[in-house]
């Protein structure tokens, strides 16, 4: 089995590197789609699942990286890439403004503001706030994606920027696991109590993880508007949020789990038409089983009955 | 001012419907200590069930008994859902950590949606007009027939439940139960009896309040549960969550609250108002106006 777990990674990430080479171009559209919204539901992790703080408005910070992309690219001309860093810092000042009033909120609460916040972006884009969000149809017609004057418009080069995205993401939670922040949210998130009393300031860390959840899902929306060209507010509402709620907490709040349920809800709708209308019914009845069979299933994360070589990288820190 | 008194019979109007829906969640709130997040899609389901029933069932007719009949027939519907829900996805989880509960909650919850999406299909239905169309003018200010049927029948059904819960042997042990589980069972009573009959009478109340739903916007939809179950939610937030007059004048305010800023800022505007006096009715008093049950904040 621990043969596995080391074995497991470089196979995964090195099948994904030559992915898009294997598949035609509807199936890299997929594929794209799948990364995009695999670092969405691992930014999510960074708070539901690493910090314990039920959010349930990732789609407003996904959005508004988005959005911040879009705007500056075909508002103010900028290039794609140049969006980056906006993308990244506008979303997490507004996770660390908007989580800073909150984060002493009781779960359920903390549950419904979020779902709050996303509504109100939601309405806030829907009526164009400042003439520049483009009202309910969005904003269309992005450039394609340029470096260095280079144009990587191809659908293979939006994959890679994709993927490396990805593996961004990997390695800044991979050092979150192993560093102070890491550890006082994984104390946090088991007993609130006992971590304030050994000097952990938990106000401040889960601010932290809300702005850290909130930059990650930022950056995720540049790679979702440059892969559509195109952004609008219905790709934001908070349905998108309970996807990703959902998502992360059946999964267990491990990487293999959420690759999984990230591939469950967004994958399989495209080989089973079908299952589209499905996946939402059957996913409810997964979260009921989940919380029955294994009640502390995510409180913390040990999934006894599932093969140990799945639970690598489970947030119970290896 | 002829605004204003409008808005203020629209307000009470959908006030009323915000209250009976909420007081199923500050029930189920104050004696499992549970936000019941597949509530608004019960309501939402209602809704359906009564078209339903109306449409197979009722031959579609539309006397006053038929009428009673649809109401009575789609609570008893629900009330049975509720009692399985409960039986099914909270009680296994009573003495888990209750965040457990929650999860357990938004599974149910999307469960009932997606049910009725898959039952009634995805597209907006029209409930039928149950109600005749009358309308009185009052001097500049239009009130339908519903809107007194809606308003009235609502006072009547929350003032029985308030004498039920303050006057009766098995009100008592209600609230027993909602203080204290444990010493309730001491005393020799049933909770799991009390548990599931709060369940019958939140979701009865639920049920009524989506007929009414239905009959007042005619167009219902399988995804409307979350926003009428939010909404509702708010109002028991903000008349203080586990307490039954509080959810009545929580739902009340909050249905002028909207109508206010609907007919003096813009409609366009109002869900992101409602979630911003949510907002700051959490930061500032969590305990909302007559909850004495203080939110607690771990």
């Amino acid at each position: 089995m621990r043969e596995m777990q080391k074995y497991a990674y470089p196979i995964f990430l090195a099948v994904m590197a030559v992915l898009p080479h294997l598949l035609n171009s509807r199936w890299q559209a997929v594929a794209i789609t799948f990364l995009i919204f695999t670092v969405v539901a691992l930014s999510q992790d960074i708070i539901l699942g690493k910090s314990g703080m039920f959010n349930m408005g990732q789609a407003l910070f996904f959005g508004m990286g988005a959005y911040t992309t879009a705007i500056l690219n075909h508002q103010l001309g900028w290039s794609i890439v140049a969006t980056i860093p906006l993308a990244i810092l506008i979303p997490a000042i507004f996770g660390v403004v908007l989580a800073g009033p909150i984060v002493h909120l009781r779960g359920d609460y903390l549950l419904v503001v979020t779902i709050g916040f996303n509504i109100v972006f939601v309405q806030v884009l829907q009526n164009n706030l400042g003439g520049v969000t483009g009202g309910p149809n969005g904003i269309f017609g992005l450039d394609s994606l340029s470096l260095f004057g280079i144009n990587l418009a191809s659908q293979v080069a939006v994959y890679y920027f994709a993927f490396l995205v990805l593996l961004a993401t990997l390695w800044v939670m991979r050092n979150l696991e192993k560093s102070k922040p890491g550890r006082a949210l994984h104390y946090l998130r088991e007993d609130q109590l006992a971590a304030e009393s050994i000097g952990i300031n938990t106000r401040i860390y889960k601010i932290f993880a809300f702005g850290l959840g909130a930059g990650i899902a930022g950056l995720a929306g540049t790679v979702y508007a440059t892969q559509y060209a195109a952004v609008s507010p219905e790709a934001f509402e908070f349905i998108q949020s309970v996807l990703f709620f959902s998502i992360v907490l059946v999964g267990g709040s491990s990487i293999p789990g959420i690759l999984l349920g990230v591939f469950v809800m967004f994958v399989l709708p495209e080989i089973f038409r079908e299952f589209a209308t499905w996946r939402f019914f059957i996913f409810g009845f997964a979260m009921i089983a989940a919380m029955i069979l294994r009640p502390r299933g995510i409180w913390p994360a040990t999934f006894g009955k599932i093969p140990k070589f799945l639970i690598k990288g489970g947030s119970h820190g290896a | 001012m002829d605004i204003f008194l409008q808005q203020l019979a629209n307000g009470l109007t959908i006030g009323s419907m915000f209250a009976l829906v909420a007081l199923g969640y500050t029930m189920v709130y104050g004696v499992m200590k549970l936000i019941n997040f597949a509530h608004g899609d019960m309501v939402a389901a209602s809704a359906f069930v009564g078209l339903t029933i109306y449409t197979q069932v009722m031959g579609q007719a539309t006397s006053l008994l038929a009428v009673i009949t649809i109401f009575l027939l789609s609570a008893v519907c629900m009330a049975c859902v509720g009692v399985i829900l409960e039986r099914v996805a909270y009680r296994p989880l009573r003495k888990a950590p209750r965040l457990s509960a929650v999860v357990s909650a938004l599974g149910a919850s999307l469960v009932i949606q997606n049910g009725i999406m898959l039952i009634w299909g995805p597209r907006m239905r029209i409930f039928p007009e149950l109600v005749p169309q009358v309308y009185w003018d009052l001097g500049g200010v239009v009130i339908s027939l519903i809107q007194v049927i809606i308003l009235t029948l609502s006072l009547v059904l929350m003032v029985s439940l308030y004498l039920f819960v303050e006057k009766t042997r098995m009100g008592a042990a209600i609230r027993a139960s909602s203080i204290d589980q444990d010493a309730a069972r001491l005393m020799g009573i049933n909770v799991n009896s009390i548990i599931a009959l709060i369940f019958i009478i939140g979701s009865s109340l639920g049920a009524v309040g989506g007929l009414f739903i239905g009959l007042y916007y005619r167009g219902i939809t399988f995804n409307m549960g979350w926003q009428y179950g939010l909404y509702a939610f708010i109002a028991a937030i903000l008349g203080g969550i586990g307490n039954i007059p509080g959810a009545m004048l929580g739902g009340m305010l909050l249905g002028l609250f909207n109508a206010f800023i609907a007919g003096y800022v813009s409609s366009t505007w109002a869900d992101a108002f409602t979630f911003i006096l949510l907002i700051l009715i959490l930061i500032v008093r969590p305990t909302g106006i007559l909850g004495e049950r203080v939110a607690e904040k771990v």
